[in-house]
Order: C-alpha cells, then structure tokens, then sequence
C-alpha cells in the first residue's frame, strides 16, 4: 500500500482534495498512450481522438511498452499518476494490426476496455470541413440493434458515451450543440461474430424550417473510423457495483402523498391518527360541566383564604 | 376562408424536420445521446466506401434531427442572450472514476448537538466592540478577546490578590484552553480512527497502551528479565507458527498449490501477490545490513592498510 501523502500548504491541498472522492466527479480525463510500436494509421486515430475529447485529455508524444490485456500496471500507474479515468492506447503488431485499446479504470484500476481493429481511418484533416470548437458536448447516436443485445457492443457503447459525454450538464445551449458522433453497427457476421462498427463525427448545421424545430444538416468533420471488434474485457461484478453506486446527497427523495393529475392540479393526501371521541371539544354546556367538588384543590384553597 | 393552401405554400418552402422510424428512438436526453434499434440496409453497410458513408451520413442526420427535435421541445431557460435547454436526469448508469467519499467521523460535540438538537446557525465574521467603537473579528488574530493581553493597564478584580501577574494569568488561561481543546482534538481522532477499525475507543487505546509496556519493557539490557513484574502485566505471547501435518489428504494440497500457480499463471496485480509492505522492511533491514557490512569491510581494510 501506498502512503497516503499529506498536504503541506494550502495549494497542495486544494490540489489534492480535488483529487479525492467526490460526491459530484470532475469530467473524466483521458489519456492517449503510443504503443511501443505504431503505425501511421493508429496515430491519425489516436491525434483525432484527443482532438474530440479536449480539453479533458492528456496526450503522451512518446511511445510506451503498454499492453493493458497483459499487463495492468502500466496504464494502472499512468491513470494515478494523471488522476485520469478513461484510457486510449494505439499500437500495430503484425498480430493485431491498427489496434486500438479503449477503456476505464476504477480507483486507478482497469475496470473495463476493448481491443479495435482500426481497418480504415480518415483522419479530420482530410475533410475540409472546420471543426467544431473545443469542449463542446456532442450529440450522440448510436444505430443499431446490435448495440442492445451483443455484450461486446453493449460495452463498447458504456466506453464510449463515458468518453465523450464530458462533463456533466443540467442545461445545454440550443446554440451549442456543434456536432454530432454516431456510432453504427454494421451487419454481424456469417457465425454471428461482431460486425464492423463505425464512428462517424460530423458538424451540423441548424436551419430555418418553419417551425420551432430546426432542420439539421450535417458535414463530416472526421475522425471517419471502420472498427473491428477484437478483444473485450468485462467489469469484475462486485467493482462495476461499486462504481455505479450513487450517493446518498444526490439520490431523489421520494415525494409521497402528493399527485398531478393531468391538467396540472396538485394533489395531496394527508394522513390524519384515529380521533379520541372523548377528548373532542364540543359544544359547551352548563348541565355537562364538572360540578364544584371535582374541581382541583388549589383553586379550593385559594376561596379558603 | 381557407388557408391551407398558404399553409402548404409556407411549409413548402422549407425543408421538413419530419423523420419517420418503424420503431420509435430512445433517447437519454441527460447524455445527449440517442439509441435506434431500427433495421439497417446491410447491403449499404456492405457496399463500396461511398455509397456506404453516404447511407451512414444520411442515417446520422436522421437520428440528429430525431434528437434536436427533442431537445428543442424541452423547456427551456433565457440566460446571457442564450436559450438553454434543461435536460432530464440521465438514464443510463455510468460508471464513477472514485469510490464514495467516506463519511466523516462524528466528533463528540456532533454527537451531542445532534442528541440535543442543536443547530449551527451562520455568525457574522465580525462583531462590534463597543469599548474601542470598532467591528473586530469575532475570534482569532486582532479578536477583542486576544485583544486584551495587549492593553497597556488591565484592572485588578476584587478579592484578587494584588500581587498577581494579570498578563501572566491571561497567557496561561490562553494557553490551557489551547491545550485542551487540542487534547479533544486528538481525543476525536483516535475515536474515529477506532470506529474506522470496528473497535470500541477505549479498547483500541488499551491495546495500545498494552503494546507499549511491552516494548518499554523489553528495551532494558536484559530484557526485562530483571524488572519488578507490574499488577496485570500483559502475558507476552508470540507468534506460534503452524504447520500442516506431513500426511493429510491429498486433494486439499492440491488444490492449495493449485491455487498458487494459478494465482501465477494468471499474472495477478502484483500488488495483491506481493505484501509490499513486508517486502519494504525485509529490503530495508537487508540494506541496512549491507550498509553496515560496507562499512565495516572499509574500516577493516583500512586497518590492514596500516
């Protein structure tokens, strides 16, 4: 076990409380790792990628002996070390030509992440197109069944909503939804194995259509990438149960006892204890009252004097 | 009168935000992301690179325009010239980056407010001080109660005795009441830290207590074997080392040395094979042996030197 280590002034520790658990995360920061060997088509990836996910991205310019499949503590001490939660790492074997690791760590350990065939890549500077400004959020569309019933999809949608959803939003500008990822399954093979997937990043355009909605037209900005499906590693049960719990600041409380009806009327049901008959006040009447006798000694007491 | 045909004319001359699906999309509005398990064309998926970005771009728009459709139809929020739209809680479950922050330990005032009901209301940093006709901080550095050391006179209370130091009276009341609330400072924090470790405060601190005669009682040059034993002195006991029986059942070595070289096998974290603490003391008494030997064949050569 590591020493957790103590702040020594006040910028140390602003530093690292901004590091410790949270109730509300910062955005979650990727880290781009080159592989010990790379190929030109993984790098036009592997740049377009960062290019997507700035500003929460720290891209490595050097290359790296990673293979998260075999080896954890690289990527596990690379993630610490950046304080980052997601990881691309871009390599090219002979064995796995283009390959592109995608995943995420959990308290600085790989929780889960999948291998992709990069099989065709055109990267942003081949369109002509200006990309959208940084930081923006995208608007994501996932086509597809297959991303509803293929484990191996299913996962690698979780991966990548998490990678580009960035921060978290309650409102979103009208005027800020600059470009759009889309993510289609391709038709899946003969033996059923896992079609190709491709991601596709276009710009859009909102038009004038008459009506309070705007008519979208899109442009392709790039990265355009056909993804081959290769390894995929699966969450251990008991830490994605951890990982997706929710704290209890931010659990809705239940509103009971208090409806809408359609027309927007506010109901509410109120709970009242059994009435004690005997005790209930009424209408006063001389012949009911207590006679003198019953009276409490004090009040007996004082007429004495 | 009827206007559908300037209706029409007008809706003519734009181009429609209608799309039509078989199955309705799902949408997570909170991530902005849509999910359409409509049918694709494989044989466009299949076909040569352009026509197959062309069906994927025009299967993108749709699912853009299905989704700003919706998001425009939220309500919305007019802030700095700009329309917000807010979002809905997300649906789909990400994963957190850190665990749940632990909750903070109770201290014993916590413990009683919460008994009593008492509730922290906000105080206003500064107070007037009415004697020098100023607002002073409430407590700390420049407060009117620190303040008062520093007067130039201070008056001897009655029945005091008129000898004693008032300056000095004052430092060590300050100081006590320094010390002490350190000391339940320090009070709260073994509490918590017991808590932390399921143990009950005053056993955590016997247990520690217990530790420490032990030790002082062994640093002595005989250890301890000549000092005047202590009423309820802690019998010390050491580690007894257990071993397996030399003939025992077969299937349960097995699975034992199974379980090993599986744990091997499978390349575990090394963290979780290796007690890296226990490896850390062997390899710095093991330096520090090395260190002395160095030392000591140094010493030694320059002796036969001589």
């Amino acid at each position: 076990m590591l020493l957790q280590p103590k702040a020594k002034n006040a910028r140390s520790k602003r530093f690292l409380t901004n590091r410790a658990p949270k109730v509300v995360e910062n955005a979650k920061t990727a880290i781009f790792v080159r592989g010990s060997t790379t190929s030109q088509v993984i790098l036009d990836t592997l740049k377009d990628l960062y290019a997507l996910k700035k500003p929460e991205a720290i891209n490595f310019t050097k290359k790296n002996e990673m293979h998260p499949f075999d080896d954890e503590t690289g990527i596990e001490f690379f993630a610490r070390k950046n304080d980052s939660s997601l990881f691309a790492v871009g390599m090219h074997s002979k064995k796995r030509p283009h390959n592109l690791i995608l995943g995420r760590t959990f308290n600085f350990q790989i929780m889960d992440m999948i291998e992709l065939g990069v099989e065709r890549c055109t990267p942003m500077r081949e369109f002509r197109t200006q990309a959208c400004a940084i930081g923006m959020k995208p608007l994501m569309v996932f086509n597809g069944e297959a991303f509803g019933t293929d484990p191996q999809l299913v996962r690698l949608k979780s991966i990548l909503l998490d990678f580009f959803r960035g921060e978290d939003a309650d409102m979103v500008s009208l005027k800020g939804l600059e470009y759009v990822i889309t993510v289609t399954a391709g038709p899946a093979g003969a033996n059923g194995e896992t079609g190709l997937v491709f991601f596709r990043a276009y710009t859009t355009q909102l038009k004038k259509s008459g009506v309070r909605q705007p008519r979208v037209e899109l442009e392709e900005m790039g990265p355009a990438l056909d993804l081959r499906v290769r390894r995929v590693r699966q969450p251990a049960e008991d830490m994605w149960k951890q990982a997706c719990k929710v704290p209890k600041e931010l659990k809705q409380v239940k509103v009971k006892n208090i409806s809408r009806d359609g027309l927007g009327d506010k109901y509410g049901r109120i709970h009242l204890g059994k009435q004690d008959i005997n005790k209930i006040q009424t209408r006063k009447v001389k012949a009911l009252k207590k006679k003198l006798d019953d009276r409490p000694a004090k009040k007996q007491k004082t007429a004495a004097e | 009168m009827d206007v559908s045909g300037i209706l029409q004319e007008h809706k003519d001359r734009f181009r429609s935000v209608q799309v039509d699906k078989l199955v309705p999309v799902d949408f997570d509005l909170g991530h902005l992301a849509s999910f359409d398990i409509n049918l694709l064309d494989p044989g466009k998926l299949k076909a040569s690179q352009k026509t197959r970005d062309a069906y994927l771009k025009e299967i993108s728009r749709d699912g853009a325009q299905l989704m700003i459709n919706e998001l425009f139809s939220l309500p919305t929020v007019v802030d700095d010239d700009s329309v917000y739209a807010q979002l809905p809680k997300p649906q789909t479950t990400l994963p957190r980056e850190k665990p749940l922050p632990k909750e903070k330990a109770e201290t014993r005032w916590e413990k009683f407010a919460k008994i009593k009901g008492i509730q922290t209301r906000k105080h206003s940093r500064m107070v007037f001080d009415e004697e020098s006709g100023e607002y002073k901080p409430r407590f700390g550095y420049k407060s009117a109660k620190n303040e008062e050391m520093n007067q130039w006179a201070i008056p001897v209370p009655d029945n005091a005795d008129p000898y004693e130091d008032q300056y000095a009276k004052l430092r060590t009341e300050k100081k006590e009441r320094v010390a002490k609330n350190d000391r339940r400072r320090q009070r709260n924090a073994e509490e918590a830290m017991a808590t932390e470790r399921g143990m009950k405060p005053h056993e955590m601190r016997k247990s520690q207590l217990q530790r420490a005669l032990v030790m002082s009682k062994g640093s002595t040059a005989s250890l301890g074997k000549f000092d005047t034993k202590l009423t309820g002195e802690p019998k010390i006991k050491g580690v007894k080392r257990k071993f397996d029986p030399l003939v025992g059942s077969a299937d349960k070595e097995k699975s034992k040395n199974m379980d090993i070289l599986n744990r091997v096998n499978k390349g575990e974290a090394k963290a979780s094979l290796l007690n890296v603490r226990k490896a850390q003391r062997a390899l710095g008494t093991n330096k520090q042996v090395q260190a002395e030997m160095n030392t000591k064949g140094k010493k030694q050569t320059k002796r036969s030197r001589k």
